[in-house]
């Protein structure tokens, strides 16, 4: 059987549930936007205009629930690479927004580069078990308005897989939207099959950004998905207990999805969550730890609790450089969102609290996916596997090499082959220099970006693509 | 027989070992006897064509450890069916040598020496598996009768390792240390240990076991 791990019992998902309408009925949601609260409050929710606070009823809730898509597709230009939502097993996301990257020649941290971005999404591209590509990094060579835009063509043009992006503002939709077009052509929506979904992170506690909601609202009239991401740290920006914190965080995400609910009825939403806590001294937002991983793993149950598709954060690190703190802080917050059965997990590549990007990452945590994929896909006792007839003809000493079934077995999914792991013995592991996960992790990348470039983009769209750039660059200056 | 047909059948011989088709090998063997094909073409160009290209495979990784099990079995099966018929040749046609393997007195463990016979054997050697718990007089007497290039002992426990040292102390006794090159290997074993008993090399894979007989025969890999 696969193995299947919860992380709230059945009873324990009702009462957060519960808790979670308690903060949206007496304590609200502030919405900074006259617009969305008038919707609101078209919709039946208690409105305070003056303090810009909604107060969100159970049967909004479920209104909302009901009305969003329990399955879709996030399409990638190569449709190879489609990823149907809800997922029989957990791909992954880079992850978004880091600033920083260990530079891969010099091993030194710097400010993120707009090559980062491309050598990012080439790598991944190669990554068999990343599905969605969020550029990691933004970078600080090209601080401008249009700078997002830039990003999003960049990982367009650089990986054939589906691209995820965070969008700051409403002027930026269309040209999003022409992005989208130029991939996919011209359609009515996009909301069953889209190339592209946003990221939409609430603000704890319990808030909306204007700016990002407005853009999100927009680009959810096309049907363009929208992942819901709270990022609440318990003790800081949430309540001081995980229970109250994935309690609060719920209510925030239920509040997002009932405003995309009432602005595009039926726009595809993803329920996600990248809760954190942090360093007691200093307060700095921590991820790799077991807190992180009970907290988000609870909020992709209660996504699995509403029956909708989820994104949860995870494969993350505090460590400040590849090593043994990033793979045993990686591996603690992969395995059990794994086996639990996340659609998607984000955090691949970045480490330092997802603030750096490490390329040697995105190849070491692909290979983390193998593992806890191999783990989560568990035994298979079923009579195909019964190799009694195998036993009995060995019968007692010997081996069992020449059986054709272990011939078949040993090229099968039951044994996991390792290509970056080292698996050799103590001499031939010397004989080859004594490689580490890192060094295996350094010569597949060499081996990537000194190679041609996979699924490159067709050209008469990347010009399209470039054409889309730099209108962006000229209009959204002014 | 005509080339064309020739040529075929000794493509068939070179599949069956590199197939692993253990009774096809026989069988191809058999029929190269009953033809009065020339053995020496049969061996070069068939059977041992097909057991060198089963050892690059494994090698390059695109063999793994059954498949290569499997040619080497399919090896010696022909070859013990064409080795009467060879000795009766002119000259013969020689192996590139024949190795002894045993797993000492005490110890079971089968697998790893098995794996070495099975490198060396799709190496070209010619194996002789003395199996497990292996009393250390039937070494020494294998190798006087036998006299192999190499003797590889394997020991996969501390408890037993010891009983390497004492086969390399009865053949010095016996007088035929100078005779043979003598390699150790199992998990408890080391360079050290190989150096400190007297051995001539130690090896903890395979692959690298046929490369330490080579070197101690002075040939290439």
């Amino acid at each position: 059987m696969k193995i299947q791990s919860s992380f709230l019992s059945e009873e324990e998902r009702k009462i957060i549930h519960a808790d979670s309408i308690r903060i949206l009925e007496e304590i609200g949601v502030k919405f900074p936007s006259e617009q969305v609260l008038t919707m609101l409050a078209a919709g039946g929710a208690k409105v305070d205009f003056d303090r810009q606070i909604a107060y969100i009823s159970e049967a909004m809730v479920k209104k909302a629930v009901a009305s969003a898509p329990k399955s879709f597709i996030l399409g990638a230009r190569n449709s190879e690479f489609d990823f149907k939502m809800p997922s029989l097993f957990s791909g992954y996301n880079l992850d978004g927004c880091g600033v920083n990257v260990l530079d891969f020649r010099t091993g030194m941290r710097r400010p993120a580069r707009i090559s980062d971005v491309a050598d990012a999404a080439r790598i991944f591209e190669e990554m068999d078990l990343g599905f969605v590509h969020w550029s990691p990094v933004s970078p600080s060579d090209m601080l401008s308005e249009s700078v997002g835009m830039m990003i999003t063509a960049t990982s367009f043009m650089n990986t054939s897989k589906h691209v995820q992006d965070e969008v700051q503002e409403q002027a930026e939709v269309p040209y999003i939207m022409a992005m989208i077009k130029a991939i996919m052509g011209e359609q009515k929506t996009y909301r069953d099959r889209c190339v592209y979904s946003a990221t939409y992170c609430t603000v704890a506690p319990l808030c909306h950004d204007e700016a990002m909601l407005s853009a999100n609202i927009a680009l959810s009239h096309y049907g363009v998905p929208i992942l819901i991401y709270p990022m609440s740290a318990s003790g800081t920006t949430g309540p001081a207990s995980l229970y109250s914190n994935i309690a609060m965080a719920n209510a925030e995400s239920l509040s997002a999805l009932v405003a995309f609910q009432l602005a595009s009825p039926g726009a595809p939403i993803i329920l996600g969550a990248a809760l954190g806590v942090v360093n007691v001294r200093s307060g700095i937002f921590l991820e790799g730890t077991p807190e992180t991983t009970l907290q988000i793993g609870a909020m992709g149950e209660m996504a699995r609790y509403y029956g909708m598709p989820n994104t949860t954060a995870g494969c993350l690190t505090d460590a400040k450089q590849p090593g043994m703190q990033s793979v045993l802080e990686k591996t603690l917050t992969t395995l059990p969102l794994v086996l639990s059965g996340a659609d998607i997990i984000q955090g691949i590549g970045l480490i330092e609290s997802s603030t750096t990007l490490c390329y040697e990452h995105i190849v070491i945590d692909n290979e983390i996916a193998h593992l806890c994929k191999r783990i989560k896909d568990g035994i298979d006792v079923d009579q195909a596997k019964d190799y009694f007839s195998d036993i009995k003809e060995v019968g007692q000493g010997g081996h069992f090499l020449k059986q054709k079934n272990t011939r078949k077995a040993f090229r099968s999914e039951e044994f996991y082959q390792s290509t970056l792991c080292d698996r050799n013995s103590y001499d031939e592991w010397e004989q080859l220099g004594r490689p580490d996960l890192i060094q295996n992790s350094r010569a597949k990348i060499e081996n990537i970006l000194s190679g041609e470039k996979k699924n490159p983009m067709p050209n008469d769209m990347e010009k399209l693509m470039r054409e889309i750039m730099s209108e962006a660059e000229q209009k959204l200056a002014e | 027989m005509q080339d064309l047909v020739k040529d075929a059948f000794i493509d068939k011989m070179r599949m069956a070992v590199l197939e692993g088709e253990e009774d096809e090998a026989v069988t191809m063997a058999k029929k190269a006897i009953d033809e009065g094909m020339d053995l020496v073409t049969v061996m070069n160009e068939g059977f041992l064509a097909g057991i060198r290209e089963a050892g690059e495979l494994y090698a390059a990784g695109d063999y793994y450890l059954p498949e290569l099990v499997c040619s080497a079995d399919a090896m010696k099966a022909a070859l013990a069916v064409l080795d009467p018929e060879m000795r009766k040749l002119p000259g013969g046609v020689k192996s590139s040598g024949k190795i002894i393997l045993a797993t000492v007195k005490g110890d079971i463990h089968d697998i790893g020496k098995t794996i070495v016979g099975a490198m060396m054997t799709a190496s070209g050697y010619e194996v002789i598996d003395l199996g497990a718990d292996v009393d250390n007089s039937v070494v020494i007497q294998s190798v006087i009768a036998q006299e192999p290039l190499i003797l590889g002992l394997s020991a996969l426990l501390t408890t037993t390792m010891n009983e390497q040292k004492h086969i390399i102390d009865s053949l010095i006794e016996n007088g035929f240390r100078s005779k043979v090159k003598v390699i150790v290997g199992g998990a408890p074993a080391s360079h050290e240990w190989a150096r400190k008993i007297g051995a001539d090399g130690y090896s903890d894979n395979a692959m690298d076991a046929v490369r330490l007989v080579n070197g101690l025969l002075g040939r290439t890999d």
